[in-house]
């Protein structure tokens, strides 16, 4: 009796270890990154920084103000060198957090400026409001003037018949 | 006293002046003034943001800082990129005349998106170690840019008109253009003559 339970508890400890050991490999395998995939999430945050960039330039060419979209970029492309300095150093998971995190704000400030584009484009589809507000504007104050105009040559002409020749000296 | 004429003189151009001031923003729709000159601008300042305290005599182990500028004035938003390079005396600087930049591999790269007339100033922190002396030669092993180590192993001769070993630290700077959807080296450059001893 005494013999089975002590088996039974090496049986255990051995089961225990086979568990272990089969678990860290599995999780190496799972989370283990290679400089191949690295390199690739490296290149895909700079392609998606470049696409980003050029619709900020696309909405800025739109007449949109892309201020508020630059510290994103910026932010973006911090992430980015860090991504590549960390492939450079040989630290691959860093390096695929980096990537992934420029490019998911890379993808953000895309969105953004397109919203950004369409808003100016629409803008821009109501250029005839800004001329008619002109032409009102311009009318109003010609016939402003031409009031003033008139109201003054009157008391000018006034003025001037009122006034009697004086003889001095 | 003017004559009724001259008041009428008066109030005719303050008409044109006033109707021309109305019609402006109306203008601006279809007219886009054309960008005046463009270019960007790349300097180097010391550690109090100053064109002044530059580091000049260097030894090992100990943090250096300078501020790494860039203006924008391309007339529209710019994407840059901002390459720290190490040379010794015979390593090859941009060539201003070709336009072309040093062909040593960068040490240290960061971007930088600016605003049309923005400014971006980031400071660089280096310092250097595993530095050696030996037979009128010196070697840095390597050289730390902002946390970044890099093995350099550079040497340098003796120079005997200036009495020293000198290296020098510079940056170049590089424009993306979207239409080749790549970085150019815009010609522009900054260095630090550095004195290792």
């Amino acid at each position: 009796m005494g013999g089975g339970a002590g088996l039974r508890f090496w049986v255990n400890v051995f089961a225990v270890c086979l568990l272990s050991v089969c678990v860290l490999c599995f999780v190496r395998g799972a989370f283990a990154v290679t400089f191949q995939e690295a390199s690739d999430q490296v290149a895909a945050a700079d392609q998606a920084l470049r696409v980003a960039f050029n619709s900020v330039l696309d909405a800025e060419q739109s007449g949109a103000n892309v201020s508020v979209l630059l510290p994103r970029l910026n932010e973006a492309g911090v992430a980015l060198s860090g991504a590549e300095m960390a492939l450079k150093a040989g630290n691959y998971s860093d390096a695929v957090s980096g990537a992934l995190a420029c490019k998911s704000l890379a993808s953000g400030v895309s969105d953004d400026a397109v919203v950004l584009k369409n808003g100016a484009v629409a803008a821009w589809g109501y250029w005839w409001v800004t001329v008619l507000l002109s032409v009102a504007a311009s009318v109003v104050f010609a016939g402003a003037v031409f009031l003033v105009w008139r109201w003054f040559r009157r008391g000018y002409v006034k003025k001037m018949l009122g006034s009697r020749p004086e003889v001095t000296g | 006293m003017w004559a009724l004429n001259d008041y009428k003189t008066v109030f005719i151009a303050a008409e044109l002046i006033g109707v021309l001031v109305c019609c402006i923003p109306s203008v601006m729709v279809f007219v886009r003034l054309p960008p005046g000159e463009t270019f960007s601008e790349l300097y180097v300042l010391g550690s109090e943001h100053m064109m002044e305290d530059y580091p000049s005599n260097v030894t090992s182990g100990v943090d250096y800082l300078v501020y790494v500028g860039v203006v924008n004035h391309l007339g529209n938003a710019a994407y840059y990129e901002v390459l720290v390079k190490f040379r010794n005396e015979t390593d090859p600087l941009p060539n201003s005349t070709s336009m072309t930049p040093s062909a040593l591999s960068p040490l240290y790269t960061y971007r930088v998106f600016l605003d049309d007339n923005g400014t971006s100033e980031v400071p660089l922190t280096f310092s250097f170690s595993s530095t050696s002396f030996s037979g009128g030669q010196s070697t840095v092993g390597s050289l730390t840019i902002n946390g970044v180590q890099s093995l350099v192993d550079k040497s340098s001769s003796w120079d005997a008109v200036n009495s020293g070993y000198y290296y020098q630290l510079f940056v170049e700077l590089w424009v993306y253009g979207p239409a080749s959807d790549g970085f150019t080296y815009n010609n522009r450059f900054v260095s630090l003559w550095l004195k290792l001893a």
